[in-house]
């Protein structure tokens, strides 16, 4: 009995170390998604999809609290059989994957009738061994870009799908945690510089539709019923909204279908549209609030490792909230980036579950 | 903060410390320019943007207003309304599939198509991208039906409306006074939008149609109601929030006219004259100077000109050489020849430059300096009287010779001839009446000048609405009216909206006496076996008074080279005949015109003598 108690106390003293404001932060994002998500599609016939963002969202609480409870020590061990398993994941891809045929890209694998993205999962992957590598591995600068780079590997997969969104992302999450913890930034220099010099002379490898989007951001009227039709009509719609929104499941930008696929890329329009200023700087504010959490768990690490497992996250939920609210009002193009939470999708939701569990994990252990 | 990093003493401690600063900072500063933006737009462009996804659900639709009709002075239509099948298309939903099975499905010619092409890009021009767009107008009921059955499944944004449609049940009867409707040209359409006309609306073109535009056109109805992204249309219930307002406001029907023509007269004054090609009828109440019957021949059809009147219909028709456009009766000027000799009578008369009883000798002919002046035959000694009854041309040539050119132009002014008779009807000409100024600047005055214009020659042109004015006022004592075509206006409902009196232009101070020996001559004209129109209109239903002209043209060096119709000579004389009737008890007053139809008696006389006496005999009864 007493062992049973001296354990639970031990659980108890765990639970209060918690870190309450991430989760409750967190937790408020998935409320706001998921009333979001049901005046998105309700009366829709894709009503039936807020059932499985429902059960993605039980699934993401059970495994964020798992996630959480276990030592991240253990993750960062098992960093390159991560990255290995993403790897062999999206090798599956290419070879058999589910393939878009407007976009003429293969991103999913169909399992037991759901679609899985392993781009997604890469992202965890690839902060993980990030970790891994500023922990411990390699003591020579040689060897430690080389771990990087394996690190890295799966970007390249990943961009040759094309999914220059994910791609991107990844790159700019390990550019964050790059630019914190390297003595000298000049390599990142070194990798972004060419990057953007080269790029315009990339433009005719890009797809069609990619060349679309940029042009279409740059001048919406180029495709008026397309792209453009879409952003004018994401910004009628949160412009519409003015002060206090046109209240619940009376946004008529959504409503009326002006806004096409707005569960997915554009929930944010939604939102906008119907909680007006003050929900969605609200909805903004809390994701601020979501990345100062985790870059201050990253200040309250243990360990180096922990400390990059927090930075990544934040870099990947601001990374993903910044640009996915940037294009809806129309202020970078449109790209496939979800809204940390409160996209549609089961992938991604996970995603951002496990990675915020990882963090949670850092906070329950900074005091050793 | 940090104390784990701090005790593993690694070296890169103090840089993360540094830079974790510098990246919340960065992150602050990312999340403040999102919120900028959002307050940018939804506090700082909110209003706008809230109206515009208003008007992106909101869609406006124009309900035609019913165009008044234009009635006869018993109430018989002259201008209506028929129902019309018209097809609309949403300017966006007009894809080259959609045009391709509206080809096939109701078998659209060229013409067709490229007009249907012509208005869309119109539309979108004009960026009304989703409204409804008149692609197809007067369809027939079968192709109403096609599309109803065939295609509005098959396709979103098209639809059959059915609306009203100008129509005309008596044809090319009377088509100069009432006009027709057609649509309006670019140009006009942006002078007009301000009074809420819109592309593809028809507008009045000529006659009472396009003076009386603003009585008979009404006020359209507005319906509202809300769509879709996909043009589906929200149920009532959700369309009134968006709208806030009325969903339909009904629109007004325009104003029915009241005419003072009688259909009956005028299609007898237009059978009358239907053996001429070019000729014009106007018939005047004497009493109030209300227009009965106004002819103007040839004529369209308005129907077909307010219909889908092709290309080349349209050009044979403006290229005809009897000019259909040109309202014979109201505008176009012609010389008047003996009918104007009553001036010339009155004029020298009231300058005491002749008495009644004395007698000019008339030997045929007349010379004035080295010209010498033709009559049409040796009249002997002639007086007022038997030289308007036999139309002397040597008696007032003698008078004008006597008195100049000023006294002629007085009294010609008098009687309202050289100025627009106050009808506002087809640019009412206003005719010239020459006078010495005038001459000033064509090559100067001489007393030929006279000489010609005493008998309606030479320099003078007149209306024939002028004319059967001018015969009113000396047939009822004087007054000269001015012309009056429209009795009154009345509401859909029937109440009178305005009822127009008649109006008088002036009263011609003429000595009774003068007046009367005027009217004695022209009575003598029909009733007097020597009388110029004797045979020809002398009537056993009523006594008609009037007098004959015979005007003499100069053959147009134009006319050469240039291909006239069969039996049309432009060197024949215009025949006239202007009078009324009952000669003692005047009731009507008529001017007939025949262009180049020969001599007046015997090619105009009968003209007026069947139209009189079918308005003794029926139209006066009534039925």
């Amino acid at each position: 009995m007493s062992r049973l108690g001296f354990a639970l106390r031990a659980e108890r003293r765990r639970f209060d170390q918690l870190d309450w404001p991430l989760v409750v932060t967190m937790l408020f994002i998935v409320g706001v998604g998921l009333l979001n998500l049901y005046s998105a599609i309700h009366g829709t016939k894709h009503a039936a999809k807020f059932d499985q963002q429902l059960m993605f969202v039980t699934m993401g609480v059970v495994l964020f609290g798992l996630v959480a409870a276990i030592d991240y020590h253990l993750w960062i061990r098992l960093a390159w059989w991560g990255i290995g398993g993403v790897l062999l994941l999206l090798i599956v891809v290419a070879l058999m994957g589910t393939r878009s045929e407007a976009k003429g890209s293969s991103r999913w694998l169909m399992v037991g009738g759901y679609g899985i993205q392993p781009s997604e999962f890469a992202k965890l992957a690839i902060i993980i061994a990030l970790a891994r590598v500023s922990e411990q591995l390699g003591n020579t600068t040689p060897q430690r870009y080389a771990y990087i780079a394996l690190a890295m590997a799966p970007v390249g997969f990943i961009a040759i799908q094309p999914d220059l969104g994910t791609a991107s992302i990844c790159a700019l999450v390990a550019t964050s945690v790059g630019l914190l913890v390297l003595r000298d930034i000049r390599p990142i220099l070194l990798i972004w510089l060419p990057l953007l010099i080269v790029a315009p002379f990339k433009w005719d490898s890009l797809h069609r539709y990619q060349q679309n989007r940029i042009m279409v951001f740059l001048d919406p009227s180029l495709d008026p019923h397309g792209i453009g039709w879409q952003l004018r009509q994401s910004k009628l719609g949160i412009g519409s909204g003015q002060l206090v929104g046109k209240g619940y499941l009376e946004g008529t930008q959504n409503r009326f279908d002006f806004l096409p696929e707005h569960w997915t890329d554009f929930p944010f329009a939604v939102w906008a549209e119907e909680w007006g200023f003050l929900g969605s700087a609200g909805l903004v504010l809390a994701f601020a609030l979501l990345v100062y959490w985790c870059l201050s768990l990253a200040f309250r690490a243990r360990d180096k490792g922990g400390a990059i497992i927090c930075v990544g996250v934040a870099a990947l939920v601001f990374w993903h909230a910044i640009i996915n609210i940037a294009m809806v009002i129309g202020m970078a193009p449109v790209v496939g980036v979800t809204l940390p939470f409160i996209s549609y999708g089961g992938s991604s939701l996970l995603t951002f579950f496990i990675a915020l569990g990882l963090a949670a994990s850092v906070g329950l252990r900074k005091h050793g | 903060m940090l104390e784990g990093w701090r005790a593993s003493g690694s070296p890169a401690l103090p840089i993360l410390a540094a830079r974790l600063r510098y990246l919340l900072v960065v992150v602050g500063l990312g999340f403040l320019v999102l919120l900028g933006r959002l307050w940018q737009l939804q506090i700082i462009r909110g209003d706008r943007y809230r109206e515009q996804t208003v008007s992106n659900v909101v869609e406006r639709s124009h309900i035609a207003s019913l165009r008044g009709k234009i009635l006869d002075r018993k109430g018989r239509p002259l201008a209506e309304n028929r129902p019309a099948f018209n097809i609309y298309v949403q300017t966006k939903a007009f894809t080259p599939e959609l045009a391709q099975a509206l080809e096939t499905t109701l078998g659209l010619s060229a013409h067709e198509m490229e007009l249907m092409s012509e208005r869309i890009e119109r539309a979108r021009g004009r960026k009304q991208f989703r409204q409804y767009q008149r692609v197809l107008e007067d369809q027939g009921r079968d192709r109403a039906t096609l599309v109803d059955e065939s295609l509005r499944y098959r396709f979103a944004g098209i639809e059959v409306r059915t609306e009203p449609q100008r129509h005309y049940p008596s044809g090319a009867l009377a088509a100069h006074v009432l006009g027709y409707m057609s649509q309006m040209s670019a140009g006009e359409l942006q002078r007009l939008e301000a009074d809420g006309y819109e592309a593809d609306e028809t507008i009045g073109r000529f006659g009472l149609e396009l003076e009386w535009e603003a009585y008979l056109r009404g006020k359209k109805g507005l319906e509202l109601f809300a769509e879709d992204a996909h043009h589906n249309r929200l149920d009532d219930m959700t369309a009134a929030r968006f709208i806030g307002g009325p969903m339909r406001v009904e629109p007004i029907a325009g104003h029915n006219l009241v005419s003072t023509i009688d259909i009956d007269l005028q299609r007898v004054a237009e059978a009358a004259v239907a053996k001429h090609e070019v000729a014009a009828v106007v018939v005047v109440e004497v009493a109030t100077g209300k227009l009965l019957a106004v002819v103007s021949k040839p004529a369209f059809d308005p129907n077909v000109m307010s219909g889908r009147l092709s290309a080349a219909d349209s050009a044979l028709l403006m290229s005809n050489p009897h000019a259909p456009f040109l309202d014979k009766a109201l505008r176009a000027t012609y010389p008047p020849g003996s009918v104007f000799k009553f001036v010339t009578g009155i004029a020298a008369l009231e300058e005491g430059r002749t008495r009644a009883d004395e007698h000019i000798n008339c030997p045929g002919s007349y010379t004035l300096g080295r010209t010498s002046f033709r009559c049409t035959h040796v009249h002997g000694k002639v007086d007022m009287q038997e030289a308007i009854a036999q139309s002397c041309n040597v008696y007032f040539y003698n008078l004008a010779e006597r008195m100049g050119l000023d006294p002629i132009v007085g009294v010609a002014h008098r009687f309202g001839f050289g100025m627009p008779t106050g009808l506002g009807l087809n640019g009412d000409g206003g005719g010239r009446v020459p006078t010495r100024t005038w001459y000033k600047n064509r090559g100067g005055y001489s007393a030929g000048k006279a000489t010609n214009a005493s008998i309606g020659q030479g320099d003078v042109e007149v209306t024939v609405l002028q004319v059967a004015m001018a015969y009113a006022a000396l047939a009822n004592g004087g007054t000269l009216y001015v012309p009056q075509i429209v009795d009154r206006v009345e509401s859909v409902a029937g109440q009178v909206v305005m009822q127009y009196q008649p109006r008088i232009a002036r009263v011609v101070k003429v000595a009774p006496s003068v007046l009367s020996l005027m009217t004695r001559g022209m009575v003598d004209v029909v009733a007097r076996d020597e009388g110029t129109a004797f045979a020809a209109v002398r009537s056993n239903v009523v006594a008609i008074a009037g007098k004959t002209g015979t005007a003499q043209v100069v053959r147009l060096s134009a006319d050469r080279g240039r291909s006239l119709p069969a039996g049309w000579h432009r060197s024949k004389e215009h025949a006239w005949f202007a009078g009324w009737a009952p000669a003692g008890a005047p009731e009507i007053a008529i001017a007939v015109l025949i262009e180049h139809g020969g001599t007046g008696g015997t090619v105009a006389g009968p003209v007026v003598k069947s139209v009189i006496e079918q308005y003794f005999k029926e139209v006066k009864r009534g039925p």
